[in-house]
């Protein structure tokens, strides 16, 4: 064996990967060459010296404790992560079946009050009057009441109730059992939406710590219904074709054409949708999206119509306070990948003193736009900060676990370029 | 650690730790936390940052418990996670790169360095130590698990996701390198 042959053996020789024949055949080579000896030598030197210090045994002593109390405090264990949340699920079921039930309870005594009293006067003897005041659970009444006659079973409707009331209130009851019965709707669907995702109640616990207690209702109301953000449509989305529904005040749409939404280039995506994209791209975004929501869907899509409609529409629009949050504007721009001009809004946003959980999350997000321009050395500092100010940032370990895969990924060239 | 439990294979006690037996866990953390620490060192190059990953790595792994698959060799991906937390959780510098400070270099964990070795040692290590900063962050795991681990090409092949082959060649690159960066080699 040769010298060449021996050094491309060599480090799998160090290392005690050779087979036995080929070992044989460099220790006769290096017991005769000084040269790959020294080579050798080399690669022993090296290895050794990348060793690590030790902490010590006090360090040990305690470090046991310190990860489960850290694992204590993260309250996130395997039985949390994975077994908790069919708890949850059930707490959150619960959460929402006791308001159908009272909502279900409501509807009976609308329909059984409003509408059947009038046409069905009272007798002179009410039998019912023996009936407890109290309540009755609504699927008693409506299991009693159903084979009886109408007004017998309610005669405390009719009784304090002016008899002449006739077919109008009765209308206006009919009437109102059509909001009643709707308003049934929501609760259930909302569970099947937390049934959807297990993770979003994670979510929504994040969301919690930082949102106002009015603003996610006003999300979800927002999301559920963009026409009642109260964003005055752009004189460009005015224009909508003869006889079709009015354009709705936030999205500049018909409600219900996704097509024609998606013909205008997704400026006026719901957002609903919106959210779900940026949540996709933002990987810190997982836990923001919400209160993104919470915060600015009429600003966002009031953002993208500005690039439509142009300054005069924007002269006749009044700008709600959110809609020129930079913080909106920041999370706008990310979701079209404009990382700079991202990057620059967030610190325009960060400098305009948000509150503790706000700035807590907008720092990880600026860490996120910096990372994704590969400006890793600035997200670290930045991260850095977030330590220092927030420590056990919840937003921050999350963004930690995914930030590998966010350094990952190809660095867009801007378009300018 | 109860005896019962130190005899246990990884991979037992971390089902076990999976259904809620903390004794479980606390012995697996017991087993692997200097190799954790000393993983999440060569990482991060200096000791706060090595800390937080080696608790960081724990909890991490505390939590994906439940979705361990007890067939999978439990240190392999144990040592995946320590590296991934160890270039995370750096605080400053450029991530995945090892922040070297004057006074971090590593102490050589070899045994009994004869007395010319301690006279070059300081300087050396702090040569290897920036040689070691210097590589890519693939080139500096193999490296790591192989000089500072002593595993196996086929263990490191495990815990990186790759080929042994690609072990080898990432190994022997990472060498020379490290060998041009020291200087003063055959």
């Amino acid at each position: 064996m040769d010298c060449r042959e021996t050094q491309t053996l060599l480090a799998a020789f160090h290392d005690g990967e050779l087979p036995a024949v080929d070992r044989a055949r460099v220790e006769d080579h290096l017991r005769g060459c000084l040269e790959c000896g020294a080579l050798l030598a080399d690669l022993a030197r090296a290895d050794r010296s990348a060793g690590v210090p030790d902490p010590g045994p006090a360090y040990w002593d305690r470090f046991n404790a310190r990860v489960m109390d850290r694992i204590d405090r993260e309250a996130d264990g395997p039985g949390v992560a994975v077994l908790r949340p069919k708890h949850g699920w059930m707490r959150q079921q619960l959460r929402y079946l006791v308001p159908a039930a009272a909502a279900a309870a409501l509807v009976v005594v609308v329909v059984r009050y409003g509408g059947m009293g009038p046409v069905a006067p009272a007798p002179a003897v009410p039998p019912a009057v023996s009936e407890p005041a109290a309540p009755v659970s609504a699927g008693q009444r409506t299991a009693k009441a159903e084979p009886e006659s109408d007004g017998q079973g309610w005669p405390s409707a009719g009784a304090g109730r002016d008899a002449t009331d006739s077919v109008a209130p009765a209308r206006a009851a009919k009437e109102a059992e059509s909001p009643a019965v709707a308003r049934r709707v929501p609760p259930p669907a909302i569970a099947d939406e937390r049934l959807a995702t297990v993770t979003r109640e994670e979510r929504d616990r994040l969301a919690d710590r930082s949102l106002p207690a009015g603003s996610k209702e006003a999300s979800r109301d927002r999301a559920a219904a963009p026409a009642a953000s109260g964003v005055p449509p752009p004189a460009s989305f005015q224009r909508a074709p003869d006889g079709s529904p009015p354009v709705t005040a936030a999205d500049g749409m018909p409600p219900g054409s996704p097509a024609e939404r998606k013909k205008m280039g997704g400026a006026a995506a719901p957002m609903a949708e919106r959210q779900a994209a940026d949540m996709a791209k933002s990987a810190s975004g997982m836990m923001m999206a919400k209160e993104q929501a919470a915060e600015a869907p009429s600003a966002d899509s009031l953002g993208k119509t500005r690039s439509k409609a142009g300054p005069a529409s924007l002269a006749s629009a009044p700008a709600p306070a959110p809609a020129a949050s930079p913080c909106e504007l920041a999370r706008t721009l990310a979701a079209r990948e404009r990382w700079k001009a991202a990057e620059d809004s967030q610190r325009a946003c960060l400098a305009g003193d948000p509150d503790a959980p706000a700035r807590e999350k907008g720092l990880v997000f600026l860490a996120e736009l910096l990372d994704r321009q590969a400006r890793f050395a600035e997200a670290d500092a930045v991260i850095a900060e977030v330590d220092r100010t927030f420590p056990q940032s919840r937003p921050l370990d999350l963004y930690r676990q995914q930030r590998p895969m966010v350094q990952r990924q190809p660095v867009p060239v801007p378009g300018t370029r | 650690m109860s005896a019962d439990l130190e005899a246990e294979k990884d991979e037992r006690l971390a089902a076990l730790a999976a259904g809620g037996d903390r004794g479980a866990f606390d012995a697996l953390v017991t087993r692997h936390r200097q190799a954790v620490y000393r993983l999440c060192w060569s990482a991060t190059g200096n000791a706060a940052d090595a800390d937080d990953a080696a608790q960081e790595t724990f909890v991490r792994v505390y939590r994906s418990l439940p979705s361990y698959d007890p067939g999978r060799p439990f240190g392999p991906w144990l040592r995946k996670v320590a590296w991934n937390c160890g270039l995370s959780v750096r605080r400053d510098g450029i991530a995945g790169v090892p922040r070297v400070a004057e006074g971090d270099a590593p102490e050589a964990v070899d045994t009994a360095p004869g007395p010319e070795e301690a006279a070059a040692g300081n300087e050396e290590r702090r040569r290897v130590a920036g040689a070691m900063a210097g590589l890519p962050a693939d080139l500096r795991m193999v490296m790591v698990l192989r000089a500072v681990e002593g595993l196996s090409y086929a263990e490191i092949a495990l815990a990186a996701g790759i080929p042994a082959g690609t072990v080898m060649s990432r190994l022997s690159r990472a060498r020379t390198r490290l060998l041009a960066a020291l200087g003063g080699g055959s």
